[in-house]
């Protein structure tokens, strides 16, 4: 339909990536130099008002142009884990890198122009339009005194058509439902044209609809402008049909992690979310059927291994 | 143009506007409104004010004065005020004029354009409509640092602007501190800034019992309520080059508000440094609040209500937010102190007072009116 589908700014930081990528010479693969690999080594995460870590040692990678999920139960540590490759929390121990380079000594703008990270609680302004919100993601493009550039107004457009929400472009975000809102969330994350995309449970509280339209631009970004995604899912299934590759957590710790077929069965949800379930193969992908909750270790135990 | 694009629909070049449209914003029918309102209220409160006094006008008289030519286009004059060089000859009216009474004016201008960015930009950086250089500690202590000098080191009172600004920079220091902890957060320094509010407040109020004599104690009550009377020119000479800084790094940093309005994590996913932006604008709003405390003491309310009405006019986007807060601010004290002068005419309240007791109700409206409140 459009051919600026490969690069939201039509080109403009292609040749600086290039030569990063080609700089970091680590790239056997030969079919695309625009996607980056983001790489989390031995992490060490906690926040400073507790004692232990909550994620104690893990070491996660997100593919070049693929979808990894991330998935777990309340308070395994998924989006601390997000956050810690964000970024966002200073690893005690660890390193994230991001092509080859770590991203805690890359500038704070430079980063944010490989690195998107969409939370899970987006606050902003009410009164201000979707394309507003939207043009903000051009921050990290911008010094101090400098103004909205061509590339700018092409990024928020083609971000805003990305995310299927032209219609809402001059609405204000305090008038929009959550889906809509998390439709503007994702395409003001988009306009910041990164080759990496974390997303903290962007289709929790979502009907439906609005979780399918989510899914499908997250697809569309890894299909046709080979992004590399991590995004932390609440629901399994979700993650089971639309991802390249699943990480389970639970207790911050990584207790599986491949395709969704070999790591969605029933022994694993028994142990990583506590409850029996049937796990069905069909064409889109494992089925799940919870049947009841696990009550307590020993039952749990006997059926282990 | 826009008939021609609807009818190609998707096409993507032609959406997008053409560069150079980067001031389009301004251009805000609800900005243009709100600027041409206030300026109005400025020019009438203005006139009300020069026209009052001990030497009578009626307003013709004094709008001939303020308008004089000879005085309006005399390099000599503008010499004279703007940096204190001799005054050259000019008629009576034109003297009291320009020389007693317009001072007073401009300095209330420039001190609304103070408060209310100082109060826009507190605002932004604690993310919470409640913030104002009052609440964040600035004010309190401010007038610690002036009621110390009024009352212990007495000798001092010549240099009560500069001391003035220093107690406001150093307890928002202290706030700072206090709420430091693994980086701030709004809730905290607005916390913290109670917290040092309220020990300055006391430490304030066990001054005046130390005060012996009651001239020292009207004149720290005339400082901590806020008040115009007789300033003048050198007043301006003190405040005009700050304010110059102030707004101009006010403006610069609306787009930085913008984005800190839109949440820590997001903020800083989208490549700000947080704490280094958080701080400097801080120490721009700092820098606003002192220059005005030190001419015309701690006028209340007006960094906490300008923003809000503003906001209520033109939206939370910070780019028209200060620029409103420009207008308004301006509007509000020539208002205020006009009014001041009426009040118990012949008698002049401090404008503090005023702005206290229009402030207060209007807010009370606000609280009632709009469903959340707190949080912007």
């Amino acid at each position: 339909m459009f051919d600026t589908i490969a690069s939201i700014t039509q080109g403009r930081n292609r040749d600086e990536d290039d030569s990063e990528a080609t700089a970091t010479a680590s790239a056997p693969e030969s079919t695309d130099s625009s996607a980056s690999r983001l790489t989390g080594t031995e992490l060490v995460l906690g926040y400073p008002t507790t004692d232990d870590p909550i994620v104690d040692g893990e070491t996660i990678t997100g593919e070049r142009g693929a979808v990894t999920a991330l998935v777990g139960p309340n308070g395994s540590g998924k989006s601390t884990l997000l956050k810690g490759l964000a970024n966002q929390l200073a690893p005690d121990d660890g390193v994230v890198l991001i092509d080859g380079q770590d991203i805690h000594s890359l500038d704070t703008k430079a980063l944010a122009r490989k690195l998107g990270l969409l939370s899970q609680e987006s606050t902003s302004p009410d009164s201000i339009t979707v394309e507003e919100l939207v043009s903000h993601g051009r921050y990290p493009y911008r010094g101090f005194f400098e103004h909205v550039t061509y590339e700018d107004e092409c990024a928020v457009d083609n971000a805003i058509d990305l995310a299927g929400c032209d219609h809402l472009r001059d609405r204000q975000v305090g008038s929009l439902s959550g889906g809509q809102k998390q439709l503007a969330w994702i395409a003001m994350v988009l306009a910041q044209d990164t080759d990496v995309l974390l997303l903290d449970e962007p289709t929790t509280f979502l009907d439906l609809h609005h979780q399918l339209e989510v899914m499908e631009i997250i697809e569309t970004l890894r299909d046709e402008r080979e992004i590399t995604v991590v995004v932390v899912l609440h629901d399994i299934e979700q993650a089971a049909r639309h991802a390249d590759s699943i990480v389970a957590l639970r207790d911050g710790e990584i207790k599986a992690r491949g395709p969704p077929e070999e790591v969605i069965t029933e022994q694993l949800l028994a142990e990583v979310f506590e409850i029996d379930a049937e796990v069905d193969s069909t064409d889109r992908g494992p089925r799940i059927t919870p049947i009841r909750a696990r009550h307590e270790g020993s039952e749990a135990e006997s059926t282990d291994s | 143009m826009s008939n021609r694009e609807s009818s190609v629909g998707t096409d993507q070049a032609t959406r997008s506007r053409p560069t150079g449209s980067r001031v389009d914003w301004l251009f805000d029918p609800k900005l243009l409104s709100v600027a041409f309102g206030s300026l109005a209220v400025v020019v009438i409160g203005g006139l009300i004010q020069v026209s009052l006094g001990s030497y009578s006008m009626t307003i013709t008289q004094a709008w001939q004065a303020v308008f004089n030519p000879d005085v309006l286009f005399n390099h000599r004059a503008w010499n004279a005020f703007l940096l204190g060089g001799e005054l050259p000859e000019m008629s009576r009216e034109s003297l009291i004029v320009w020389d007693i009474r317009l001072p007073r004016v401009f300095v209330a201008i420039l001190v609304g354009m103070n408060l209310a960015l100082s109060g826009a930009i507190f605002q932004a950086v604690t993310r919470n409509e409640l913030a104002s250089p009052f609440i964040l500690g600035v004010s309190s202590g401010a007038g610690l640092l002036i009621l110390l000098t009024l009352v212990v080191f007495g000798s001092l009172s010549a240099f009560l602007p500069l001391i003035a600004s220093a107690g406001g920079t150093l307890a928002f220091l202290i706030v700072y501190a206090i709420a430091w902890k693994h980086g701030t957060s709004p809730v905290r320094l607005v916390l913290a800034g109670v917290i040092v509010g309220t020990v300055f407040g006391s430490l304030q109020t066990a001054l005046f019992f130390f005060a012996e004599d009651i001239g020292v104690v009207q004149s720290a009550i005339a400082w901590t309520t806020g008040s115009l009377t007789g300033t003048d020119w050198e007043q301006v000479r003190l405040v005009l080059p700050w304010t110059v800084v102030a707004v101009l790094l006010g403006v610069a940093g609306s787009r930085q508000c913008n984005v800190l309005l839109l949440g820590e994590q997001t903020a800083k996913s989208l490549g700000m440094s947080i704490e280094k932006v958080r701080f400097a604008l801080s120490g721009v709003a700092v820098l606003a609040a002192s220059a005005s405390i030190a001419v015309a003491g701690i006028v209340g309310f007006v960094g906490l209500i300008v923003p809000h009405m503003v906001r209520n006019l033109v939206g939370s986007d910070y780019r028209k937010l200060i620029v409103g807060c420009l207008f308004v601010g301006p509007a509000l004290m020539v208002g205020a102190d006009a009014g001041a002068r009426l009040a118990l005419a012949p008698d002049q309240i401090p404008v503090g007072i005023v702005t206290g007791l229009v402030g207060g109700p209007y807010f009370l409206y606000l609280m009632r009116t709009q469903q959340h409140m707190g949080e912007i």
